[in-house]
């Protein structure tokens, strides 16, 4: 069984805040718990498949410009920078 | 003016003259006007759609050509980009985005002179099979307004039901096209994973996510297709179907073929109404020729549990885009740090999103990665190989869409692991990417079931077919508008 204090300590890294809503943890708690089914599957053993793409499959990498200034529909920019909060 | 003829009835009549563009359009927004303030199907309507059917017709008229679609209206899920108009995928989070491109699917309808009526309801980021995740209110069953449409692409469901649309386009990433088209009595379609270019659909679970057509009719879905499909420079995952038409040879009927019902998806938690329903329809494919069996393919068991862990998984990567900064609101940055100012952002996600972002991040982190993601991911793997062999042995494999009737609203909305089971039968198509598509079938007390069919990957034009051939069989009541 998962603890609700785990839960919580991953929906900070999610940067989601939950001091307002702990229904959340509990229904959050109830889903997870059904994925314990998965212990049934006995499918250890099994190998993943892989889906490889060939690189010649890619697109050509090269720069095309957009056209429109992308950023002027940003409200925080200056020139063409985007403007963050400040990391502390 | 029949607003309820299928795309290809409605093309035919335009090039017949028997009726104009604008006319039809025009028609179709007092439908809407009519219907919509209770059903709900559009978040936003394309005001200038008029004005292009006018100038449709001006080109008609001095000869001009003009693309397959003549006009056709089509309303699109809102978690697709159309240029210059409101994209919202149903959150507050995109409340104010614009999107500043088309989606390939958009450029390529477009093209063919199709005329974008609006932007259709869906459950917040397409995480749901009701809209009562809709951070705008839920869409509304035309059969019964009481009851849910199916979702997440439920809006579009409801336009092509009511009439305020001629076709639709929705997203399908566990049933999202084929629940709806089901619960509201159309033809949804989820095509083989990479047919369609994702391009300009807003990711959720973009490994097994595909944008789908939805409509009256399975050749309807069949010319859609036609238009949207193939390979996209801008979306890697894409096939080349080499321009393949998917209406030719359509009534080539199913006689001989062999079909397998997934005996996994009749059994416990069927209504009964849907099993009888299902049992009719298998009557009507051996009486077209085709023969039955049960198949039984035991990871079906697990799918919704594989479903549920790698699409969280997905939606936690592709939604931490959504960060306030370069995606979402617009509050000043001013006495915040950095993280707390994206948390507070992040707010504005609605509980469903909400709870799926925690899983997605929980699911694979260390530690858990074995229990949970890694064993979700080996279960996709032996789903796929079991279906693989099941194709071996049968051309079709058939299973009703949704195990259970539509519901009335609230029902299930406080038991996550009741709603999870809504998507028992249309989960193993995504995860094992194959094409599959559902047909309205019967209407059990006023309420309509759909049988679904799945093919190998690639083996579209079979599939329409035979859910033509099965189409063909059905005589269905009007809806009670």
């Amino acid at each position: 069984m998962v603890s609700k204090e785990e839960i919580e300590h991953v929906a900070k890294l999610m940067r989601i805040e939950l001091d307002d809503h702990t229904v959340h943890i509990d229904r959050v708690q109830k889903m997870i718990e059904y994925f314990d089914i998965l212990d049934k599957a006995g499918t250890e053993s099994e190998e993943l498949i892989i889906n490889e793409q060939p690189l010649e499959n890619l697109r050509e990498d090269k720069y095309e410009p957009y056209g429109d200034r992308l950023i002027d529909k940003l409200k925080h920019y200056k020139e063409k920078f985007i403007r963050a909060p400040k990391m502390v | 003016m029949n607003l309820g003829i299928s795309a290809l009835d409605y093309i035919e009549a335009i090039k017949n003259g028997d009726f104009t563009i604008e006319e039809f359009v025009f028609e179709t927004f007092d439908q809407i006007k009519k219907v919509d303030g209770k059903l709900h199907a559009y978040l936003s309507l394309n005001d200038k759609a008029l004005d292009q059917a006018k100038e449709l017709d001006k080109k008609r008229k001095a000869k001009e050509k003009i693309g397959s679609c003549m006009g056709m209206p089509i309303a699109i899920k809102d978690n697709i980009c159309v240029k210059g108009t409101k994209t919202t995928c149903a959150s507050k989070m995109l409340e104010k985005y614009t999107a500043p491109f088309d989606a390939t699917v958009i450029a390529r309808l477009r093209k063919q002179d199709a005329l974008f009526i609006g932007k259709t309801n869906l459950d917040e980021f397409a995480m749901g099979t009701t809209t009562e995740f809709s951070a705008y209110g839920p869409s509304k069953n035309p059969w019964n307004q009481e009851y849910v449409p199916g979702g997440s692409s439920g809006g579009s469901a409801v336009a092509v039901s009511a009439l305020e649309s001629v076709v639709s386009l929705g997203s399908d990433t566990g049933g999202s096209v084929r629940n709806p088209a089901s619960f509201c009595s159309i033809v949804g379609f989820k095509p083989t994973y990479g047919l369609v270019s994702r391009y300009g659909l807003i990711s959720y679970a973009n490994s097994i996510e595909q944008i789908g057509p939805m409509a009256r009719t399975v050749k309807d879905t069949a010319f859609l297709l036609n238009v949207i499909s193939g390979i996209d420079p801008n979306d890697n995952t894409t096939i080349d179907n080499h321009g393949e038409d998917y209406l030719k040879d359509i009534d080539s009927g199913i006689d001989g073929k062999k079909i397998g019902i997934i005996s996994e998806m009749v059994g416990k938690g069927t209504d009964n109404a849907v099993s009888s329903a299902t049992k009719k329809a298998l009557t009507k494919f051996e009486d077209l020729g085709a023969k039955c069996e049960e198949i039984s393919i035991d990871m079906v068991d697990y799918s919704v549990a594989s479903y549920y862990t790698i699409t969280s998984t997905e939606a936690g990567s592709n939604l931490a885009r959504y960060d306030n900064i370069r995606y979402g609101f617009d509050f000043d940055l001013e006495g915040y740090e950095f993280n707390s100012y994206i948390s507070k952002a992040r707010r504005n996600f609605g509980p469903e999103v909400t709870r799926r972002l925690i899983i997605g991040g929980f699911v694979p982190s260390a530690g858990y990665a074995g229990k949970y993601f890694l064993k979700a991911l080996k279960v996709k793997s032996r789903l796929t190989k079991e279906i693989n062999s099941a194709f071996k042995k049968v051309d079709f494999l058939v299973a009703p869409t949704v195990p259970i009737l539509p519901f009335k609203f609230g029902e299930k909305l406080d038991d996550p692991v009741a709603m999870f089971l809504i998507d028992f039968n249309t989960v193993t198509a995504n995860l094992t990417g194959k094409p599959a598509i559902s047909v309205p079938f019967e209407i059990s007390h006023g309420l309509p079931i759909g049988i679904q069919i799945i093919a190998d990957a690639m083996q579209e034009k079979s599939l329409f077919q035979a859910a033509y051939a099965l189409e063909s069989t059905t005589n269905l009541p009007k809806v009670p508008l």
